[in-house]
């Protein structure tokens, strides 16, 4: 699903983000990146959405090259990627169901079509009585869940999330992780970037380390939650 | 494909709802320059078709010697009929002369009591073919006229007439560079009119971005802004324009009366008008596109 061949990124003049970045994530997996700040996390998710591009080394997402996209080919490339940031970056004039609704119809997927899906997410992740507040009177629970079904609208094949708990109380994150964890069920990749050293414990099958940019470690986990299935 | 037509037209709603006294002052100066280059334009088909008229009006009058007989006086008519400049010359006698004079006078006649019938001199008034009614061309007819034997003096209104097309001519350039000035304002006030509804929405366009919308879906609501207001700056100029012609068309033919025909000013055509939306439309498209190259190309960094 991704492959990451010997990628480095180096911001100018000489600040090294990633260096020799080599790894695998196949599909359906479900991968944490973690790390200090600074580590590279959120850089290895932004190139893989294409919002930088490697100094060196290859990207190939579903078999595509990611570097040598167009911009026609980075917008089609967005469109099997689910993306949930930590400040969940909603659209404070819009209600929850149009932030929701906002991400399928930019893609040519008719009003009343996007409409109906994005009521449908909402439900499903408990937000049904929401549909129609702002998202300023929403809790940060509340937001990051809307966010999470705008992530899912156009049925992505991978989610990337970047530090999605990290404005979240211990009792909200861990209703947002039984959420990511509920995605991977129905075969999507997930991959989030986040330093919770307990959350990645609790929840993580696979944890990629970084330190520096550089690959620290790559771990196999089995948790608590992979047992009691 | 509708969807993404709904999407972008809803988009724009929104867009001039929200932006709606930026997107007035800006129609507000798309209206005024197109206003000033419609003016212009005006004022330059109206000329040239003033010119055209006095064109067709144009004649030379050849003033016969006193001494020349009837007899020599039809010969040379007939000379001067056979030149190749020459559409049709007609003979006014001295008697003839005198009462066209008399009816010009009118009721001043009286004027002339006491005056011997034979003080005006015979004349020919030699109409000119449309070919040859240019400046140097009847200039030259005038001076060969001025050489036969038997005619005393040439008169002929070339001058006015070559006057007047260099007052169209002047027109024409002021409506270019007038225009010209005022087209570049609106452009850039266009331009910032869309980066203010882009800086309005660019967490809206940074999301959709994200999402993978298209580039073109990203910039046609902009670009379909710019033209919308372009369009109605335009019929807006055509009516204020239409409005004031109509309202000072009994004053046009007494204030120009004095040096031309009468009642043939006339608005412009539908090429002209045709041509005032189209500038505006275009004027409108590129100030967006102009700025939404710039905003994206420092977006991207």
């Amino acid at each position: 699903m991704i492959q990451l061949v010997h990628v480095f990124k180096i911001y100018p003049p000489n600040s090294p983000a990633l260096t020799d970045i080599s790894l695998e994530i196949d599909k359906g997996e479900f991968v944490f990146v973690t790390g200090p700040s600074g580590a590279g996390k959120t850089t290895l998710l932004k190139l893989l959405f294409r919002a930088e591009e490697p100094s060196e080394g290859q990207i190939l997402l579903n078999g595509q090259n990611v570097n040598r996209l167009n911009s026609r080919g980075v917008a089609r490339l967005r469109r099997k990627i689910g993306l949930v940031f930590q400040e969940f970056k909603l659209l404070p004039r819009l209600t929850a169901l149009e932030n929701v609704a906002l991400a399928a119809e930019v893609i040519g997927t008719s009003k009343r079509e996007s409409h109906a899906k994005a009521y449908h997410l909402l439900r499903e992740l408990g937000l049904k009585e929401k549909c129609d507040v702002k998202p300023p009177t929403l809790s940060g629970g509340e937001q990051q869940r809307v966010a999470i079904a705008r992530a899912l609208i156009n049925d992505p094949l991978l989610v990337l999330a970047d530090e999605p708990t990290g404005n979240l109380d211990a009792e909200v994150s861990e209703e947002t992780m039984r959420l990511f964890l509920k995605i991977r069920e129905h075969g999507t990749t997930l991959m989030i970037a986040s330093h919770d050293v307990a959350l990645i414990q609790r929840y993580g099958t696979r944890v990629i380390s970084l330190q520096r940019g550089y690959l620290a470690d790559d771990l196999q986990r089995v948790t608590k939650q992979e047992n009691g299935r | 494909m509708w969807s993404q037509m709904g999407f972008v037209g809803r988009q724009v709603w929104k867009s001039l709802r929200e932006l709606f006294w930026t997107h007035f002052l800006t129609v507000a100066t798309m209206t005024m320059a197109l206003f000033v280059f419609g003016a212009f334009m005006l004022l330059q088909e109206n000329l040239q078709h003033l010119l055209k008229g006095w064109g067709d009006q144009i004649q030379i009058n050849a003033y016969l010697d006193k001494s020349l007989g009837v007899g020599d006086a039809q010969s040379l008519l007939v000379r001067v009929q056979s030149f190749p400049e020459v559409q049709r010359v007609r003979y006014i006698s001295q008697q003839q002369a005198w009462k066209e004079f008399q009816a010009a006078l009118g009721a001043q006649s009286t004027i002339l009591e006491g005056l011997p019938e034979d003080v005006l001199p015979a004349s020919f008034e030699i109409a000119i073919k449309p070919a040859f009614r240019d400046g140097s061309l009847v200039e030259g007819l005038a001076a060969r006229l001025k050489k036969e034997k038997g005619i005393a003096t040439v008169e002929y209104p070339q001058e006015w007439v070559d006057r007047l097309g260099l007052v169209v001519l002047v027109v024409r350039w002021a409506k270019w560079i007038f225009g010209g000035v005022l087209f570049m304002v609106t452009f850039f006030i266009v331009g910032s009119t869309v980066k203010l509804a882009i800086l309005a929405r660019k967490d809206e366009i940074e999301m959709m971005q994200l999402f993978g919308a298209s580039e073109q879906m990203i910039q046609a609501p902009f670009i379909l802004e710019g033209m919308a207001q372009g369009i109605v700056g335009g019929l807006l100029a055509v009516f204020c324009l239409w409005s004031l012609f109509q309202s000072l068309r009994d004053e046009i033919p007494t204030v120009v009366g004095l040096v031309g025909p009468l009642n043939q000013f006339q608005f412009l055509d539908l090429r002209g008008m045709a041509l005032i939306l189209v500038i505006g439309w275009l004027l409108g498209a590129a100030g967006s596109l102009f700025s939404l190259k710039r905003f994206v190309k420092s977006w991207k960094g």
